[in-house]
Formats: C-alpha cells, sequence, structure tokens
C-alpha cells in the first residue's frame, strides 16, 4: 500500500441484458490514496481484478465528457470525484449507470435520448441571409457579446445534467438541462439570425416544463448553470411573444396575482394560466380541493407588511425583471 | 455488407474536417469513430490555434517560425502551404460558429506561445479545442453524413495496390462488419498511451497509424516524439502553454527562473523541446523538487493575479484544484514534462495521400510533415483543419472516378480471425498487463533523452513483448460493449508502433528537436536532414529515408 492510500469499498452495479436475469452489485476494494479520482479507482479494478467491468472513459480530465455516473447517488464525472470524501461521508462508493437513458452494459448507458433531445433543438448555426457574414474576415463581436454566452460554451456534454433531471423522468418530451443550454447559446449568439423562431417554438416544445429544482446546476461538472440559463430563455420567450403559452401565463399570473394581496390566489391562479374557458376544464379538480381542502379555494386574507410587498414589486418592475 | 465512397475513421477535428469536404464535393460518407465525435482527444486542446493575422505579423514569419521549430526537417513546401491557410481556415472557423476570445475592438485575441515571434495563437480561453469541435460537429451534423460511433476499425482491406474498403467492430452489437469504400481517410489521432506519463487520453492508441501500416502504408518520422514541459505532476493531465504565454514562469526549487541557462532571450517560451529538456536537466541536476510521483519544478501563475487567472486560464485552473489540490492563484502548480504529441505518423503529401492508392491521412495520425522534428504550440489544430479538409478533397476526387471496390468473401473473416482466437483461449497474456510494461518501457529507454545503450534494450523488450502479445487472451465472452477486446486491439496497435518508434529513434545517430541523443547531441545535417520512413517487414520495421521538402530557409543553428 502507498504511502496514506486508503482502503476504497466500490459496490458496482453491474448488468450486461444478454447475459444477467438482473442487475447486481459487485463488491470490490482497492487501496488508494484520498485525492485519487473514481475513475482510477474503476480502472484498477478493470486491471487487477475484473477486467470484464465496462464503462466509458477518455481523456481523465474533465473535458470529453465520456465518465459521467451515479456516484454515491450523485450524477457526476468519475474522474473529477476524487474517493476520499466520498469515503468519508458514506464509507463506501457506489457507483451506477446515469439515469434516465437505458443501461447497454454496466455501466455504459444508451445516449441516445440524450442526443434526441441535443438534436432537437437545431443545434446549428443559422445566420441570416439578409446579414451576411463579412468576406474573408470573421465577425466582430466585443467581449460583452462573448460574455453573453455565460458558461455554456462550457458545456461537455457529459449528461450528467440529463441524468439529474427529474422533468426528463418525469416527460419524454423535455428537452433536458444540456439540450436549453446548448439553444441558450444559439439564442444569444449574434451571428445567429433565427434567435426569435428558436424562442418561439421552445415555448411549445418543452421550455416551460423545467421544474426550476436547480439539481442540473448542482450536477453540471463544468458550471454551465443550465437552470439559469433555462431561466433566461424563459425571460426573452416572453420578451419576444408575450405571455401567449400556458407555462408563460402560470409564471406572469404568479407575479400578477401575488402583487395584489402578498400571497398566492389559487382560484385566479387557474383563471391567470388557463382563462375563464380553460377554468371549465378544472372544474373536477376544483371541487376535489373543495372538499378537501378548501380554505384553499378561499381568497387569501390580507397579510401584514403589503407596503413591503409593494417595495419588492416596484424593484422588480423597475429592473424590467422576467415573469 | 455495407457501401459508400469515403469512408472517414476518426471524428476529431482533422475527421470531421476530412468528412465535410468531401460532403461538400459531392460524395456518400460514411464517419467512423471509436468515440462520439464530441468525445474526441480534440477536445483537450487548450491554448490555441496558430494564425499571423496581426498588423506586426506576417505569413513567412509564421513559416520561418515553424521551419526553425522543426529543426529544419520539416518540408518547405508544405509548411508555406499551410501558413497561408491558416488565415482562412480561422476565418471559416468562425464562420461556423466558434466562440473566440476577443479583443476589445471585437477581433480576435491572440496570445504569445513557444517558438513564435509574434502573438499569433488565436484562443478560446483556455479550451480552444473543445470550442472548435462543438462548431464544426454543429456545422457537420446539419449535413447527410452516416454516423458509426463506437465501432472499432480492425482491417483496412488494401487488394490490387489499392483500398477497398475496411472490417469493423460496432462494440454496441458487438458485431463485425464490413464496409466496402473507394476511398479511406484516416484521422484516428496520436499514440501517447505508448508512454506511461502522457498528456494524451486514455483513447490515444494509434489504431489507425498501426492499421495504415500493417496495410502496407509507410509511417513517417516516428522516432520524433514531443514532450509537453507542464503536464501536472501524477496525473499527467495538460497544463496549457497558454500558461506560460499569459506570463506564467518556470521556477526551480532554489526559486531560480531556471530558462534563463538555456533559452537567455525568451526564457519560459522557448520551443517545447528546448524547455523539456531544461526541466529534465534540472531535475537530474537535483535542483528540481522531489516527491512520491517522482521530480517536477514550479510552474508560477500567481503574480497574474486572480481575474485574469480566472478567465483566461477557467479550465487549467479547475484542473489544478479538481487534480493536484492546488489553486494556481495563490500556489505554484507542479509540473513535469509528459508525452504530448506525434510528430511522426502515416507518411502522407500535402493532399493528404499516402503511398497505398485511395488511402488518405490527416491530423495527428499524419506526417505531412509540417513539424518536423518538433511541433510549435497552435500549430496542430491549424494542422488538423487544414490537412483535413485536403485529405477530404483528395479522397472525393480519387472516389468521383475510382472503380467499384470489391470486398471478397474472406475478407471479414481474416481480419476478425485473430481476434476470436483471443477469445478462444482458456489461458494467455492479460492485454493490460502488456500495456503497462510496454509504457514503463517507452518511458525508461525512450523519453527525452535517448542513448544507443537504452535504445537497444527498449527494442529488445518491445520485441519481446510483441512476441508474448501473440499469446493475448480476452476474457470477456459478452457480445456487448466488450471493452477487454478493445484493450487488446489497442495494444497490439501500440505495440507495432513503440517498435516503430524505438527502430527509428536507434538509427538516428544525431539530436534534432525532440530526438535527442545524448551520444550524439549535435545535429548532423550532412546524414541526416531526411526523413524516416518506417514500413513494416516480417522482421519488423525495415527503414528508408526521403528528403526534406526544401525552398528558401537554409538550417542554422537553433537558438531561442
Amino acid at each position: 500500500m502507498a504511502a496514506g492510500a486508503i482502503s476504497v469499498p466500490l459496490e458496482v452495479y453491474r448488468f450486461d441484458p444478454a447475459h444477467d436475469p438482473a442487475p447486481r452489485y459487485d463488491r470490490y476494494t482497492v487501496e488508494l490514496e484520498p485525492h485519487v479520482p473514481v475513475l482510477s479507482a474503476l480502472l484498477k479494478v478493470r486491471a487487477e481484478i475484473d477486467p470484464t467491468l465496462t464503462l466509458r472513459y477518455s481523456c481523465r480530465s474533465a473535458i470529453c465528457g465520456s465518465c459521467a455516473l451515479q456516484i454515491n447517488s450523485k450524477s457526476r464525472l468519475a474522474c473529477e470525484t476524487p474517493v476520499g470524501p466520498e469515503i468519508e461521508r458514506h464509507g463506501r462508493i457506489v457507483v451506477e449507470p446515469m439515469r434516465n437513458q437505458p443501461v447497454l452494459r454496466d455501466l455504459v448507458v444508451d445516449q441516445g435520448p440524450f442526443w434526441h433531445q441535443y438534436d432537437r433543438i437545431d443545434p446549428h448555426l443559422r445566420p441570416d441571409p439578409a446579414h451576411p457574414m463579412p468576406v474573408d474576415a470573421p465577425t466582430s463581436m466585443s467581449p460583452e457579446q462573448v460574455e453573453r454566452f455565460k458558461e455554456t460554451p462550457r458545456c461537455i456534454a457529459c449528461a450528467a445534467c440529463f441524468s439529474a433531471c427529474p422533468a426528463v423522468e418525469a416527460d419524454p418530451t423535455f428537452p433536458g438541462p444540456m439540450a436549453l443550454a446548448k439553444l441558450y447559446r444559439f439564442v444569444v449568439d449574434p451571428r445567429d439570425g433565427t434567435t426569435q423562431d428558436r424562442l418561439v417554438r421552445i415555448q411549445t416544445e418543452g421550455l416551460w416544463l423545467c421544474l426550476r429544482c436547480h439539481l442540473c446546476t448542482e450536477a453540471c461538472p463544468k458550471d454551465v448553470r443550465p437552470s439559469e440559463r433555462i431561466r433566461d430563455l424563459k425571460e426573452m420567450a416572453i420578451a419576444v411573444q408575450g405571455a401567449t403559452e400556458r407555462g408563460s401565463r402560470h409564471a406572469v399570473g404568479f407575479k400578477e396575482n401575488i402583487r395584489v394581496a402578498g400571497t398566492l390566489n389559487e382560484t385566479r391562479l387557474v383563471r391567470q394560466t388557463d382563462g375563464v374557458v380553460g377554468m371549465v376544464g378544472q372544474l373536477g379538480q376544483g371541487l376535489r380541493i373543495w372538499r378537501k381542502k378548501p380554505e384553499l379555494l378561499h381568497r387569501p386574507k390580507p397579510i401584514q407588511g403589503q407596503a413591503e410587498v409593494d417595495q419588492i414589486y416596484e424593484a422588480l418592475d423597475d429592473a424590467k425583471g422576467g415573469p | 455488407m455495407l457501401r459508400h465512397e469515403v469512408v472517414v475513421v476518426g471524428a476529431g477535428l482533422a475527421g470531421q474536417r476530412a468528412a465535410l469536404a468531401a460532403i461538400e464535393a459531392g460524395r456518400d460518407v460514411a464517419l467512423l469513430t471509436k468515440l462520439h465525435p464530441l468525445r474526441s482527444h480534440s477536445g483537450a486542446a487548450q491554448g490555441g490555434i496558430n494564425a499571423a493575422v496581426g498588423a506586426e505579423d506576417s505569413v513567412d514569419t509564421h513559416i520561418f517560425d515553424t521551419v526553425k521549430g522543426s529543426d529544419y526537417l520539416g518540408d518547405q513546401d508544405a509548411i508555406e502551404f499551410f501558413c497561408r491557410e491558416a488565415g482562412p481556415t480561422v476565418v471559416e472557423m468562425e464562420h461556423f460558429g466558434t466562440i473566440f476570445s476577443r479583443g476589445p475592438d471585437g477581433s480576435l485575441a491572440r496570445r504569445p506561445f513557444g517558438g513564435a515571434h509574434f502573438p499569433r495563437t488565436i484562443y478560446a480561453a483556455d479550451r480552444t479545442g473543445l470550442a472548435l469541435l462543438q462548431a464544426l460537429w454543429e456545422r457537420l451534423g446539419g449535413e447527410h453524413l452516416t454516423l458509426y460511433e463506437e465501432w472499432d476499425l480492425l482491417r483496412l482491406i488494401v487488394r490490387d495496390g489499392r483500398v477497398q474498403g475496411v472490417v469493423a467492430f460496432d462494440r454496441r452489437r458487438g458485431t463485425f462488419e464490413e464496409i466496402a469504400a473507394k476511398a479511406v481517410v484516416l484521422a484516428t489521432g496520436p499514440a501517447g498511451r505508448i508512454y506511461a506519463r502522457t498528456t494524451n487520453a486514455h483513447s490515444c492508441t494509434g489504431d489507425g497509424i498501426a492499421l495504415a501500416y500493417e496495410a502496407g502504408a509507410a509511417l513517417k518520422d516516428m522516432e520524433f516524439v514531443q514532450f509537453h514541459p507542464t503536464a501536472l505532476l501524477e496525473s499527467g493531465i495538460l497544463i496549457t502553454e497558454g500558461a506560460r504565454g499569459e506570463g506564467g514562469l518556470l521556477k526551480n526549487a532554489s526559486g531560480d527562473r531556471f530558462m534563463a541557462t538555456y533559452a537567455p532571450h525568451v526564457l519560459e517560451l522557448a520551443s517545447r523541446d528546448v524547455v523539456s529538456r531544461a526541466i529534465v536537466t534540472e531535475i537530474g541536476a537535483g535542483r528540481g523538487f522531489s516527491g512520491p510521483y517522482g521530480g517536477y519544478v514550479h510552474l508560477e501563475l500567481m503574480h497574474l493575479g486572480r481575474e485574469k487567472i480566472e478567465s483566461r486560464l477557467q479550465e487549467i485552473c479547475d484542473f489544478a484544484r479538481h487534480f493536484a489540490g492546488i489553486d494556481p492563484v495563490t500556489q505554484p502548480i507542479p509540473v513535469y514534462p509528459a508525452q504530448h504529441y506525434m510528430m511522426g505518423g502515416i507518411g502522407t503529401d500535402a493532399k493528404g495521400a499516402t503511398n497505398v492508392r485511395g488511402l488518405y491521412a490527416a491530423g495527428e495520425a499524419a506526417c505531412v510533415s509540417i513539424h518536423g522534428a518538433n511541433r510549435l504550440g497552435g500549430n496542430s489544430l491549424l494542422e488538423t483543419l487544414v490537412f483535413g479538409k485536403q485529405a477530404g478533397l483528395a479522397a472525393a476526387a480519387y472516389a468521383d472516378t475510382a472503380a467499384a471496390p470489391e470486398m471478397h468473401a474472406s475478407d471479414l473473416d481474416d481480419a476478425t480471425g485473430p481476434l476470436r482466437a483471443w477469445s478462444a483461449k482458456p489461458d494467455g497474456e492479460d492485454p493490460s498487463a502488456l500495456r503497462a510494461e510496454m509504457q514503463a518501457t517507452m518511458e525508461q529507454y525512450v523519453g527525452i533523452y535517448r542513448d544507443e545503450a537504452g535504445l537497444l534494450e527498449g527494442i529488445r523488450r518491445i520485441r519481446a513483448l510483441r512476441a508474448r502479445f501473440g499469446n493475448v487472451r480476452v476474457v470477456d465472452r459478452s457480445q456487448v460493449y466488450n471493452l477487454n477486446l478493445t484493450d487488446a486491439l489497442e495494444t497490439g496497435h501500440m505495440l507495432e508502433l513503440a517498435e516503430a518508434i524505438v527502430v527509428g529513434a536507434y538509427a538516428r545517430t544525431e539530436s534534432r528537436g525532440a530526438h535527442a541523443r545524448t551520444d550524439f547531441p549535435k545535429r548532423d545535417d550532412a546524414q541526416w536532414m531526411r526523413h524516416t520512413l518506417a514500413s513494416r517487414g516480417p522482421e519488423g520495421p525495415v527503414l528508408s529515408y526521403a528528403p526534406v521538402g526544401y525552398t528558401r530557409w537554409d538550417p542554422t543553428e537553433r537558438v531561442y
């Protein structure tokens, strides 16, 4: 054992659909220094204990995006997750394939669903024919314009965000965090001529399905912050099209709803989101709520400190904030 | 059987650019890769891409710097073409959507790089390769293209002196596949994993180079292996030359900027071979730091300030923090030289053509030769795009007039027979163990400094490993994603190339660029200003030599 090495117990998900009736967890123990990444632990297992352990990996420096896995239930890159803190926190390292993508074998998933969503947002620069790029010269772009991309150019398509996203799990039509962050990258690109079309299209193609849980931002190894870019896309979409979709009407309605009395009027929110006609469709739900929790349907009691609420809204209006 | 006019193998920048060129020329193109295109090793390139676009700079200076950097082994005619294409290539990539870093006036930002007279390296923070790879894939992805993703190339079918197609392995389904093709472009990248210490990805195993060699293509200048001066201690992760370009300093254990001794004019920004030798010399003389991972020196960035470090060197900041527990804003980064780049590769002309009809190569897998005995930083990204396009165009033009390829019924069995035998053995050699021994051998005997005794020992050991590889065994029996089979394939490829490297290094009794012989410390232009060509023979590599392309720069002593 090398100086300072610790014992690293691994429990690794194993499943070969062609041979195994069901998945199992194989246990291995390797000796490693605490700063060594989980990928090195798995490669040590492959080289010294079991060469049939199957995973994707390549650069080992967090730039190729191959080795995203679930490590103690968090979606992370194996190459930049040191073993020491995992052992300290959990006493062992449970390694499983990413979620929201079917397992091909062991830790290797079929990334088809992930790439399908990437393709759906039209990930191609579409210059405006009316404003052709300069001939034989680069487009001029100020450092401030480059700043507008935020951290999205850092995305390595590792799919850790896609794996962590509960909206992806709940609704396969949701593009997922990576695809939306990629969409943002095209929307803010001064060279792209289809910004408005992109924003209008995404309003009905899943933008508003985001649950705002920020698990994608927590999972992202490159600090791309997809949830923040999704929020930006929502603001931009409303700015372009107004609150014309159910999702955006709900968001704007929510804001205006609370403005009135500092607390949510549920009944009115339904009307704000779905309109009077839409409310009819929600009558059954309304009746169920009325039976179980009738107070939800009452006009909310006035709150103390309405003046402070007014101040918050004044500041919001001044900042020309989003929904 | 699958059938395409042009098959491009490898989907990094060179392969993608070749595919795009062949598609635009009207051919039916397939792109075959063992990774998803966006996971290619091109994405790991950090520092930037050279183009002489500044007012004070000129294409001629770029040409001269490249010729000098090559230690006069680069072909000057090809280098002239290469440098003239630089400006248009960068502009094209910008128009494709690359998000480059910008100067205050909206122009492309440039940084100084080693061996260059002017700041000529255009960049996207310290992830230029990723920025280019994303933009090119976004461009190519909109074209009609057949993608064979996560397929391993097994064999090139060459008959009647020309390429007829390839045999490949679909990892996910576990099936062997034939693809008939009029032309094949190899853009499979380097074989850095031949060495124990390398900045290269695990996937850099030289598959295309080895299979071209097996199919009769000559390998060129394989003995010239670049060691990057600043790899992160232990992991070998690359710390870009851009760190020195932005003002980073190299210091030994006494705190001295030792580069003053080795390159008094440009210090840290000398050419990579010069800086790597300086570091090894300092460590050897006891002036470096020492630790459980061997000797090292310090790369200091602290004086640049947090803002500059975190904006322009964002990725390496993350690397140092994650992989070494070092914060470069407040602490020096421990670095040592590690294998980084292969100047050599499949011998091609400036159109990407090899000595096998219908077979083309580009990028790090190829050797034109632009880089000669030592590559300058910022020239490899440029090479992938310039010569990727040329190879794609040439392959498309050839495929336009070539006769239909002829695959034989026996091709599939011939190519896959050995692999099936590996799996059928009850006992045999473990490919991972052979790989580890090869890496240690190359590190010890064919590293930065070389001599006759060491190289002879290297030849002996690599040949012994090759013999043992004849008895390699694959224990994994699964049809699905059998990485153990890939391990064996890759190890076999690397052993072939390791032999070509060490045999070429033994024969070259001079020191030039990255090839430093302690027993022959001087450059010998009279005898050795020529390219090594290695052809595969029954007893190992058969060497011959070819002249260097010359236009107007006479060799002089190389001083930085």
